[in-house]
């Protein structure tokens, strides 16, 4: 393991990704990345600043804007024996190379009958509350979710984000793997990361607070607006326990579960279009397999279904916030 | 128009018959050739036959005198090269690499028995039998399979012949796609990633003038795509995809031209689909196109073709000409007598082994969604 991108001080989200993919690329001479503006420019937010000029241009592509074909060129190389990291500019355009996702590479594996995976890591900036309007704000992580021999993979710190990203390179399936872009460079949430090589296995929740009233499930940036809320539940006397989903699929039921034979309470956030989304997922498997637990009837705080809007107003106004999921909590408890 | 784009895209390509590829050939070759365009047109009238004795589910997308395509293009290819095949393109899977050998089944093609067991639906089938009959591929013998978004295998090629470059090995990936998988938005993305980077990316293009039931001039407005290469900056050229001869000839100056670092190509074959899109189709194609057009597609019968260049040659009596008369005759005309009796035998021990094999079981359905992390 490479020393000098070890930090010893604290780090933000970026970087502990940019230094994941740099470690990994250190270990692993078949790794190449694709993406693009991810080699000169060293990509739009700087994830991959650097790479190519340590790795070269035969490890690290500029791709032309061909979502399609960058997808795809990737599972050729990952159907020879490469290992491939694959950027999307913003998460919202891996739209135009869905067919190379959910129909050529995550099937791989499944119609050769185990004789072809696809060791492949799909990342890229996502989610709202910056601004970015309908096409620069997506968390778009169900669609994924809906199609077999994806794993979904959503980080909130930089510990995590690290951790996911060495996990997710190196697990042999197709990784989505959704980057919060409003988390790269905050401040308030650096951390000091471990100096040794670690992971987070994919398919491992994480309780980020401890509480014993209700369980607020939830990942991405939704996580610091649930901590907010579980203090306002908090000065009413309620004590949430927040669970960090960091893994879509697979889905870490096992934690949910053993915090509402707790808590008995549950409510579940997520950033995307309520129909069909991963806040409902949850709910569904919980009422399957958690009914018994329940004291009070769940539910859920999501996106509107509708776009995201541009203007602030517009935007703050369809999303989860602070004050929705207090609400929701406080209506949850007092049932 | 047309005749001087077709001259420009074959600038240089134009000399002497004696430098052309096939001039290397030998009496032998053509003699398999013509084997393999029996052996073509045999897996496809056998299957039909198959399928009209009952011993046979699901849709036949016939390769009917289109053979020659396939047969010139996977001729000279190496054993370490890729391709990817689409649903016309079944014999492709048997015929890769079988050169050399037809009963080594440890060539870098597929064996018959694979291709049956696949089109059967049976567990030994390479994927047992889980994507449906074209759908096949073999990641060690170097076959891309192919899903039924057309062109969608193109950057996969792509990636496979990246893949072994940065590895130091110099091989080529050859696509298979008709002329409809041209309109996709993934072939033009493929296409101009392999230009940009000189990948050696040899894309076939089978036009067959039916994209189902939509016609050329409906699909794109030039006589000749292959001018579309002129617009990535890549090779163009025209073959008669009738002549497997000349086949072999364009798709060699391709598969050289690749081979020698100076990127990728598309090799247009001009034919005709003898009949529907799938067999369920067969009925309806005879009333969407013009019965005259049909006829004059069907005319040219690639075994004829080459039965003609060889009697020209002085390779093939024109009484030997006479013998194994398959040409211009459909699925229900023809018998196992109008083919080489080595064609007959290989096919049913392909189609003998697929029927007694297993289905696969039931339970499997839910394995291999992901690989486990170990």
């Amino acid at each position: 393991m490479s020393a000098p991108t070890i930090q010893s001080t604290k780090v933000n989200y970026l970087t502990a990704l940019k230094d994941a993919i740099a470690e990994e690329f250190a270990r692993d001479k078949d790794i190449v990345a694709m993406g693009e503006d991810i080699g000169l420019l060293g990509g739009a937010f700087g994830v991959t600043d650097g790479l190519q000029e340590k790795f070269g241009k035969d490890r690290v592509y500029d791709m032309p804007i061909s979502e399609a074909a960058i997808v795809g060129v990737a599972c050729g190389l990952c159907l020879n024996g490469k290992k491939a990291i694959v950027e999307m500019q913003f998460i919202d355009f891996i739209s135009c190379g869905f067919d190379q996702i959910v129909n050529m590479t995550a099937t791989y594996h499944y119609r050769t009958a185990g004789e072809v995976n696809i060791p492949m890591v799909i990342r890229g900036p996502a989610g709202a509350y910056g601004g970015g309007a309908l096409y620069h704000s997506q968390m778009n992580e169900a669609w994924f979710a809906h199609s077999p021999g994806l794993k979904i993979v959503c980080p909130s710190n930089p510990y995590d984000a690290k951790g996911l990203m060495k996990a997710a390179i190196r697990d042999p399936n197709p990784v989505i793997f959704y980057e919060i872009k409003d988390l790269y460079r905050r401040r308030d949430i650096e951390m000091e990361l471990p100096e040794e090589d670690y992971i987070v296995p994919l398919g491992k929740a994480k309780v980020v607070k401890e509480g014993e009233d209700i369980t607020i499930v939830t990942y991405g940036q939704n996580v610091y607006h649930v901590l907010a809320a579980a203090e306002n539940l908090e000065k009413e006397g309620y004590r949430a326990e927040v669970i960090d989903l960091r893994t879509i699929v697979p889905l870490d039921e096992e934690t949910i579960i053993e915090s509402l034979k707790k808590t008995n309470r549950l409510l579940v956030v997520n950033e995307a279009p309520k129909t069909c989304g991963v806040a409902g997922e949850v709910l569904a498997r919980m009422t399957e397999n958690a009914f018994q637990y329940l004291d009070a009837p769940p539910a859920r705080i999501t996106r509107m279904d509708t776009p995201v809007p541009w203007v602030k107003p517009l935007e703050l106004y369809v999303l989860p916030s602070v004050e929705k999921i207090t609400e929701a909590g406080l209506r949850i408890c007092k049932f | 128009m047309a005749t001087t784009a077709k001259a420009d895209h074959q600038t240089g390509l134009n000399d002497e018959a004696s430098k052309l590829p096939s001039a290397q050939l030998t009496k032998g070759d053509y003699e398999e050739l013509l084997r393999q365009l029996y052996l073509a047109r045999y897996f496809d009238v056998r299957l039909i036959k198959e399928k009209k004795r009952g011993r046979l589910r699901g849709t036949l997308y016939s390769s009917h005198n289109q053979e020659a395509i396939l047969v010139g293009s996977l001729f000279g290819l190496q054993s370490e090269d890729w391709i990817s095949p689409i649903h016309r393109d079944m014999p492709a899977f048997f015929l890769k690499d079988i050169r050399k050998d037809w009963n080594n089944d440890d060539r870098m093609g597929m064996t018959i028995q694979e291709v049956c067991a696949q089109v059967w639906g049976k567990a030994t089938s390479p994927g047992r039998a889980r994507d449906n009959w074209s759908h096949i591929g073999c990641q060690s013998k170097h076959i891309i399979h192919s899903t039924s978004m057309l062109a969608g295998t193109i950057p996969a090629a792509a990636g496979v012949v990246l893949a072994d470059r940065l590895n130091g090995k110099n091989t080529i990936a050859m696509t298979f796609n008709g002329e409809g998988s041209t309109a996709q938005g993934v072939f033009h993305e493929a296409v101009n990633f392999a230009a940009v980077h000189k990948l050696p990316v040899v894309t076939i293009i089978e036009n067959n003038q039916w994209a189902y039931g939509t016609p050329t001039n409906l699909e794109y407005p030039l006589e000749d795509f292959a001018r579309r290469a002129d617009g990535y900056g890549i090779l163009g050229l025209i073959a008669d995809g009738q002549d497997v001869v000349d086949v072999y000839d364009k798709v060699m100056q391709a598969v050289n031209h690749a081979r020698s670092g100076k990127g990728p190509s598309i090799v247009e074959c001009k034919t005709f689909r003898a009949y529907g899109h799938g067999d369920h189709d067969d009925d309806r194609a005879a009333r969407y196109r013009p019965a005259d057009e049909v006829e004059k597609g069907r005319e040219r019968d690639p075994i004829a073709v080459m039965k003609k260049r060889m009697v020209e040659m002085g390779y093939m009596t024109a009484d030997d000409a006479k013998n194994y008369a398959a040409e211009g005759k459909g699925a229900s005309e023809v018998t196992d007598i109008d083919f080489p009796q080595q064609v007959v035998d290989y096919l049913s021990k392909g189609v003998e082994f697929a029927i007694k094999s297993p289905l696969p079981e039931a339970e499997e359905a839910a394995q291999w969604v992901f690989k486990e992390v170990e």
